[in-house]
C-alpha cells in the first residue's frame, strides 16, 4: 500500500525574512544562495533549506535554527536600507500523487498546470489564509512546502487534515 | 392511465433490478434507473403534488427538472425533485404543501375561494395595519414547501476549483459536436449534462429516425473514449459569472470551473399552452412525454391528444404511436401541417385537425385528465370558434407549441438577449468573448444543423481557447468556413420546415378562467392582465406584483407566456418589453453544496491551550478566538469577571493581547508616513516613547486606532485594532505605493505575541523577570523598551491600557508561552488572574476608552468621538484633514459623553436615549462599575444634551425609561494618579 496522498506539519528548520532596497546585497555578502528573479526560490547552501525572493526586495529563508539564528542576530544590527522580517511562520508538506485533488479543494490556482522549470514561489490564499507555497518534484509525484500565519497553522493543519482523510477514503485514495 | 411499455432501445431502466418504495403511505415498485415520478408515472399515478397557492391536482410536466409543482418531502429532505431524483429501495415520499394528505388535501378547499385571491393579494394583505399580524400568521402557516429537519447531520461536501480549456454545458447533439471538435483542436475539454446519460434531446424521436440513433450512439462512444474530454453528469451549470468562471453543481459536490472559453448547448425549454385546466394531471409537455418514453419506457397515456405548432409535436406523437401508445388526435394549431408528416399521421390512424386549438380540458373521477374540449382558433389571438366544439375523450394530452432558448447563463455572462420575430423566441447577440452558444439554444433545430453548429461552436471555443494560451493547436479557416454554411443551410432548412416554429400566441381565453401561466404561482391569464391594469405594465413590475416567474422553477415555463399575455394587453409587439434579469442561480442548488465544509479560518494565538487550561470560556473576536472570561468553579459568569476586574484594580491580572494588529515600518520617511496616515504626529516622537494613534478616512470617519512606539530613528513599531490588522495593512501598503516614500511596512501580527500585565503589584512580577529597569525614573508612563524578559528578546510598552499601572510584553510566537508562564509563576505570590475580554472591557470603560467600532460607527469622526486631543489638524497633511476641516465648521450632529446610570438594572448597549419624545442618542457602552459600585456608559448624544449634569432617559427593550445623567470622563482616576511615580498604593 503507498500513500496517494500526505499532509504534513514541518518543524525541521526555522524560519527568517528580510526586505529592503540593500537586503539582496546584504545576503550576498552572507554568500547566502539568491534567486535570480522575484517570485522564485533556490535551494539553500548544501542543499539545506529555501531562499524565496518575495517580489522585488523581500526574502524568506527556511534553513537549519544556527544558520538562521547567525543571520537574525545580524539583522539585529543591520544597516540602512535592510530591514528584518520576523517569521514565525507555520511550515506544512502536501505530496503524492492525488495532491492536485486536494489543493482544488483549497486553492483556486492551478498549480497542476504549474511550470516547476523556473522554480516559482507562489503566494496565494488556501481556504482564507495567505500562505506561502514552494513546489518540488519528488518521487511520490508533486511536493508542495506550504507556510503561513502560525495563527492559522492550527485551523489549516486540521482542515487539510480532514481533507486528506476524506480523499484517502474515496475508493481510488489508497493504491495497492 | 401511464403504462409501462415493453423494452425500447436505449433505455435507462434497468428492469433486472426491481425497487419497492413507498409514496403516501402506498407501496410501488419501480426499477434502477427510473425516477420517482418515472416510477409513479409507470404505476398509473397521476396526481402527484398540489400546487402552491389553489392546491390543485398536479401532475407530471416536463420530466426535465423543471416540475416544481411534483417536489416531494423524504425523511428530513424537502424540495426532492420528483422529475430527476433516482429512485431508491425503500424510499419513503410524500407530497408536500398538502393538509391531511395528497388525496384528500383539506386546503382544495382554496381552488374555490380562488375568485377572491386577486393578483397582489399578497401585498394588498398587508396595506393595512390592522390585520397585518393576522394575514401574516395566515401566510406563514400556509406557506413553504415541506418542512426542515433542523436535528438533521450536518454533512459537510466538498468545493473544488477546475480548469479546463474550454467548457461545454449541455450533452444532447450540439454539445456532444461541440466537446468533440474543440478536444479534436487540442483542447483540455469539460462536458456538463444535468442528466445521468449524455444524449439530451438528440435521443428523443428515435423510433421514427434509427439513423439518428445511431448517429447519438457514436457521439456518446466518441466522447467517452476521447482522453482530452472530461465528462460531468447529473451536473448543472448553476451560475456563469466574469471571466468564464461558472458554478456547476453535481450531486455531491459544487465545482467552480475557470474556462478560457465556454460552448453553451443548453438547448430549448418547451413552453406550455394556456388554456382552461391546462393544469390537470394527464396534461404534459410533449418532450416531456418523449423523455418519460425513451428514457424509462412509459407511455404517457393509453388515449393520446396532441397540441402542436411545430413539426416536434408531430414527431412526438409518431415516437409515442410506433413505441405502442395509441394517439388519437392531433390539433395543429397552425392552418397548415407539414404535408409529409400529416400524412404519415394519418397513415396511421391518427386524426389530424389543422388550425384548431385546445379550450378546456376536463377531469375524470380520479382528478386527471379525462377528456378536452378543442375547436378552431379564432380570428384575434386568444379566441375560437366556439360553435364547432369538439369533446375529445383522452387521458393524457401532450403540449408542443413553442420553445424557449436556455439563455439565463449566456445572459449571466452578459450576452444581449432579444426576441426574433421570425422565430416567435429569444435569441442571444453581442456575446462576450470566448462565449459560443451552440444547437437549439442558438435557434438550430434541425438534427444535422445542430451537429454542424456544434462543431462550428466547438472549433470556435477551441481557437479563443488557444488565443487565451497553451491550446496547441488551432483550426484551419477553411473547416469555419465549411461549417459556417452547413450553419446557414441548416438554419434555412430548419425555419422551412417547421422545425422552430414557436406559435405566436398558443394561449386560449376562456371566461371562467383556470388557464394558467405560471405554474409554480398559479397565476392565470387574468391575474397578469390585472396586474398590468393596475399600472404594472413592464416585465419587471409585472414579475413583482404578480410573483409570476419568482417560483421554484424561476419562469423557465411562465415568464414568455407572461410576455405574451402583457404584449396583449398593452397592444405592443413582444420584443418591445425585453425579459426580465436572469441570476444566479439558474437553477436551485441545496444549501449543502453551498455551505460545503463550511471553512472558518480561525486564529488561535500561541496561548490558547494556557487559556483552555485555565477554564477559558471563548467568544470570537474579528477572526480570533479570544477568552471572554475564565470560568471558576461555583462561580457565576458576572461573579468570574467582577473577580477578574478586582484582580487588576487590587494585584496583578495578565491579558493576551496578542489578538492586536502588529505592525513595523522601516526606512527614512517611516515618520512622516505615519503623520500621513494617522491623525497625530509622530514623526517628532522622541525614540523610545509611545504615543496614542487615531487613524481617519478620507471622509475623516475613525476606522482604527493603536499605540504608536518608535524604536528607532527610521524605525517604528505600532499596533491596530484587532479586527482592523489586515485591512489596516492593506490600506497603508496602498498608500504607501501610491506615494513612493522610502519606506517598508512588515506585518508581525501573527508572529508576535503580546500580553498585558497590569495592576499595583504588576512591577514586582514583572521586574524579577527582565533586565530591564521598570522604574519610573527609568521607564516612565509612554514610554517603551527593549531586552529580554524570562530569556526571551521583549518589547515592552507602558500603556493605561485599563487605568492601571501596566506593561504590554511583546514577544516572539516562540517564545510566548515560556514567558507567559513565567509571568504567571512570578506572580503566583501576589495573587495573579488571567483576565478577559469582558472584565477588559470594564476595566477601559471605567476610564471612558473609547473602542472603535463600539463606541464609533461607519460616520464618527474625531469631533465627535471626543478625541481631538489626538488630531494634529497643524501638520501639513494627514488623510482626513481636509474632510475635518469641514466638519469642524458644521458643528458636530452627536457626541460621545459619559453616563451615570441610576438604579440597579443595568440597560444594554444600543438602547436608545429619547428626549421629548424623539430619538436623541444611543447607548454604545455600558457596565455595571465594581470600582464606582454603579452602572456607567459611553453615548452618543444630541449635542445640547452632551453637558455635565444634563438628566437623560435610555429606553428599555419593553418601552420603560431608564434616568441617567450626563458625567465627564474617565469616570475612575480622572487625573491619572494611578499611573504617576508614587501613585500606586
Amino acid at each position: 500500500m503507498t500513500e496517494s496522498v500526505r499532509w504534513s506539519r514541518t518543524t525541521e528548520h526555522a524560519r527568517t525574512g528580510l526586505k529592503g532596497p540593500g537586503a539582496a546585497a546584504w545576503l550576498r555578502a552572507r554568500s547566502v544562495p539568491l534567486p535570480l528573479t522575484a517570485n522564485t526560490w533556490v535551494a539553500g547552501a548544501g542543499g539545506a533549506g529555501y531562499i524565496a525572493m518575495l517580489g522585488s526586495n523581500e526574502f524568506f529563508i527556511e534553513a537549519p535554527a544556527p544558520l538562521i539564528d547567525e543571520l537574525d542576530a545580524a539583522l539585529a544590527n543591520a544597516p540602512a536600507g535592510v530591514y528584518p522580517v520576523l517569521r514565525a511562520d507555520a511550515a506544512f508538506v502536501l505530496e503524492g500523487g492525488k495532491v492536485h485533488d486536494i489543493i482544488a479543494q483549497v486553492c483556486n490556482v492551478n498549480f497542476a498546470a504549474l511550470d516547476f522549470g523556473p522554480a516559482p514561489i507562489v503566494m496565494t490564499l488556501m481556504i482564507g489564509v495567505a500562505v506561502l507555497i514552494l513546489p518540488q518534484a519528488s518521487s511520490a509525484g508533486r511536493r508542495y512546502r506550504i507556510w503561513c500565519d502560525p495563527s492559522f497553522g492550527e485551523y489549516l493543519d486540521h482542515e487539510l487534515s480532514a481533507i486528506v482523510g476524506a480523499i484517502e477514503k474515496e475508493p481510488t485514495g489508497v493504491q495497492s | 392511465m401511464m403504462r409501462r411499455l415493453a423494452s425500447i432501445a436505449d433505455e435507462w431502466v434497468d428492469r433486472a433490478r426491481p425497487l419497492e418504495f413507498i409514496f403516501e403511505g402506498v407501496s410501488y415498485r419501480g426499477y434502477a434507473g427510473d425516477t420517482i415520478s418515472s416510477a409513479l408515472a409507470a404505476a398509473g399515478v397521476m396526481t402527484l403534488g398540489r400546487s402552491f397557492k389553489y392546491h390543485r391536482r398536479r401532475g407530471l410536466l416536463s420530466a426535465a427538472n423543471h416540475d416544481s409543482n411534483v417536489m416531494f418531502q423524504i425523511g428530513g429532505r424537502p424540495s426532492v425533485r420528483g422529475d430527476v431524483t433516482p429512485l431508491a429501495a425503500g424510499m419513503k415520499v410524500t407530497a408536500v404543501n398538502t393538509i391531511g394528505g395528497l388525496q384528500r388535501d383539506r386546503a382544495r378547499v382554496i381552488d374555490r375561494l380562488a375568485p377572491f385571491l386577486p393578483v397582489g393579494f399578497y401585498y394588498k394583505a398587508f396595506y393595512g395595519k390592522r390585520l397585518a399580524a393576522r394575514w401574516e400568521r395566515m401566510f406563514r402557516r400556509l406557506t413553504g414547501l415541506g418542512s426542515i429537519a433542523l436535528d438533521a447531520p450536518r454533512v459537510a461536501t466538498p468545493k473544488r476549483y477546475a480548469f479546463c480549456d474550454v467548457l461545454v454545458i449541455g450533452g444532447g447533439p450540439s454539445g456532444l459536436s461541440a466537446a468533440l471538435q474543440a478536444a479534436a483542436a487540442g483542447a483540455k475539454v469539460l462536458l456538463a449534462d444535468e442528466t445521468s446519460k449524455l444524449g439530451g434531446s438528440g435521443m428523443a424521436g428515435c423510433a421514427i429516425d434509427p439513423a439518428r440513433a445511431a448517429t447519438m450512439r457514436t457521439l456518446v462512444e466518441r466522447v467517452a473514449a476521447d482522453s482530452r474530454i472530461e465528462v460531468l453528469t447529473s451536473t448543472y451549470a448553476a451560475g456563469y459569472y466574469d471571466d468564464h468562471w461558472v458554478a456547476l453543481a453535481e450531486p455531491q459536490r459544487l465545482s467552480k470551473v475557470r474556462a478560457k472559453a465556454v460552448v453553451l448547448a443548453t438547448g430549448v425549454i418547451e413552453q406550455p399552452t394556456v388554456f382552461r385546466n391546462n393544469d390537470l394531471p394527464g396534461v404534459l409537455l410533449a418532450s416531456g412525454a418523449q423523455r418519460l418514453l425513451q428514457r424509462y419506457a412509459v407511455a404517457a397515456g393509453s388515449e393520446i391528444c396532441v397540441v402542436a405548432a411545430n413539426d416536434q409535436g408531430y414527431e412526438a406523437a409518431l415516437d409515442l404511436h410506433l413505441c405502442g401508445a395509441a394517439v388519437r388526435t392531433l390539433l395543429d394549431l397552425r392552418a397548415h401541417a407539414a404535408a409529409p408528416l400529416k400524412a404519415r399521421c394519418e397513415t396511421l390512424g391518427i386524426e389530424v385537425l389543422e388550425g384548431w386549438a385546445p379550450y378546456e380540458a376536463h377531469a375524470g373521477q380520479n382528478g386527471a385528465l379525462a377528456a378536452l374540449s378543442a375547436a378552431p382558433l379564432g380570428a384575434t389571438p386568444g379566441a375560437v370558434d366556439l360553435t364547432r366544439l369538439r369533446r375529445l375523450n383522452c387521458d393524457a394530452l401532450l403540449l408542443s407549441t413553442g420553445w424557449a432558448p436556455a439563455l439565463q447563463l449566456a445572459a449571466q455572462a452578459g450576452a444581449r438577449v432579444m426576441f426574433d420575430e421570425s422565430m416567435q423566441q429569444h435569441r442571444a447577440c453581442e456575446l462576450p468573448a470566448g462565449l459560443f452558444i451552440a444547437g437549439r439554444a442558438a435557434g438550430q433545430f434541425d438534427f444535422t444543423a445542430r451537429l454542424a453548429d456544434g462543431r462550428l461552436a466547438g472549433e470556435q471555443a477551441a481557437a479563443a481557447a488557444a488565443a487565451a494560451g497553451t491550446v496547441a493547436g488551432v483550426v484551419a479557416p477553411c473547416a469555419k468556413a465549411a461549417a459556417a454554411t452547413a450553419l446557414a443551410h441548416g438554419m434555412a432548412h430548419g425555419m422551412a420546415h417547421g422545425m422552430a416554429a414557436s406559435h405566436p400566441f398558443a394561449i386560449i381565453d376562456h371566461p371562467r378562467g383556470k388557464n394558467f401561466v405560471d405554474f409554480d404561482e398559479d397565476l392565470q391569464v387574468k391575474d397578469l392582465e390585472n396586474a398590468a391594469q393596475e399600472g404594472f405594465d413592464s416585465v419587471e413590475l409585472m414579475k413583482r406584483f404578480s410573483t409570476v416567474g419568482m417560483g421554484p422553477s424561476q419562469g423557465k415555463h411562465s415568464n414568455v407566456n407572461a410576455v405574451r399575455v402583457l404584449a396583449r394587453a398593452r397592444g405592443v409587439p413582444v420584443d418591445t418589453l425585453g425579459l426580465t434579469t436572469a441570476r444566479p442561480m439558474y437553477h436551485p442548488v441545496p444549501l449543502q453544496l453551498l455551505a460545503g465544509r463550511s471553512f472558518n479560518a480561525e486564529r488561535k494565538t500561541p496561548l490558547d491551550s494556557r487559556h483552555s487550561a485555565l477554564g477559558a470560556v471563548w467568544m470570537p473576536a474579528a477572526n480570533w478566538r479570544r477568552p471572554e472570561y475564565y470560568a471558576q468553579p461555583g462561580l457565576s459568569r458576572g461573579q468570574c469577571i467582577e473577580a477578574e476586574v478586582r484582580a487588576v484594580r487590587e494585584r496583578i491580572g495578565l491579558i493576551d493581547v496578542g489578538t492586536l494588529g502588529k505592525i513595523e515600518i522601516f526606512g527614512p520617511d517611516a515618520g512622516l508616513f505615519l503623520d500621513r496616515v494617522y491623525a497625530g504626529r509622530y514623526s517628532d516622537l522622541k525614540i523610545g516613547m509611545t504615543r496614542y494613534g487615531l487613524m481617519l478616512d478620507e471622509s475623516a470617519t475613525i476606522i482604527d486606532d493603536g499605540v504608536i512606539a518608535r524604536l528607532g530613528a527610521q524605525r517604528y513599531y505600532f499596533t491596530t485594532t484587532t479586527g482592523g490588522s489586515a485591512t489596516v495593512f492593506r490600506e497603508l501598503l496602498r498608500w504607501n505605493a501610491l506615494w513612493g516614500m522610502q519606506c517598508a511596512l512588515v506585518n508581525v501580527t501573527g508572529h508576535r505575541a503580546a500580553f498585558n500585565i497590569a495592576g499595583p503589584q504588576c512591577r514586582a512580577a514583572l521586574g524579577a523577570l527582565t533586565d530591564i529597569d521598570l522604574a519610573d525614573t527609568a521607564f516612565p508612563y509612554l514610554a517603551v523598551r527593549e531586552g529580554q524578559v524570562a530569556g526571551v528578546a521583549a518589547r515592552l510598552m507602558r500603556v493605561g491600557f485599563v487605568g492601571e499601572v501596566g506593561y504590554e510584553v511583546h514577544v516572539p510566537w516562540g517564545g510566548a508561552a515560556r514567558v507567559w508562564d513565567a509571568i504567571c509563576a512570578a506572580g503566583r505570590d501576589h495573587d495573579l488572574r488571567a483576565f478577559g475580554v469582558e472584565a477588559q472591557r470594564v476595566l477601559r470603560l471605567e476610564k471612558g476608552h473609547l473602542i472603535v467600532a463600539q463606541d464609533t460607527d461607519g460616520l464618527t469622526n474625531p469631533i465627535e468621538a471626543a478625541s481631538t486631543w489626538a488630531v494634529k489638524m497643524q501638520k501639513p497633511f494627514f488623510i482626513g484633514q481636509r474632510s475635518l476641516r469641514i466638519l469642524q465648521a458644521r458643528g458636530p450632529k452627536q457626541l460621545l459623553a459619559g453616563l451615570e446610570i441610576h438604579g440597579e438594572r443595568l440597560p444594554q448597549e444600543s438602547f436608545l436615549i429619547i428626549e421629548g419624545g424623539e430619538i436623541a442618542g444611543r447607548l454604545t457602552s455600558v457596565a455595571r462599575s465594581l470600582a464606582l459600585r454603579r452602572n456607567i456608559g459611553l453615548a452618543m448624544l444630541r449635542p445640547d444634551l452632551a453637558v455635565p449634569g444634563r438628566a437623560v432617559s435610555i429606553r428599555d427593550a419593553t418601552g420603560a425609561m431608564i434616568q441617567a445623567q450626563v458625567v465627564p470622563t474617565p469616570f475612575y482616576d480622572p487625573t491619572g494618579l494611578r499611573q504617576k511615580p508614587g501613585g500606586v498604593p
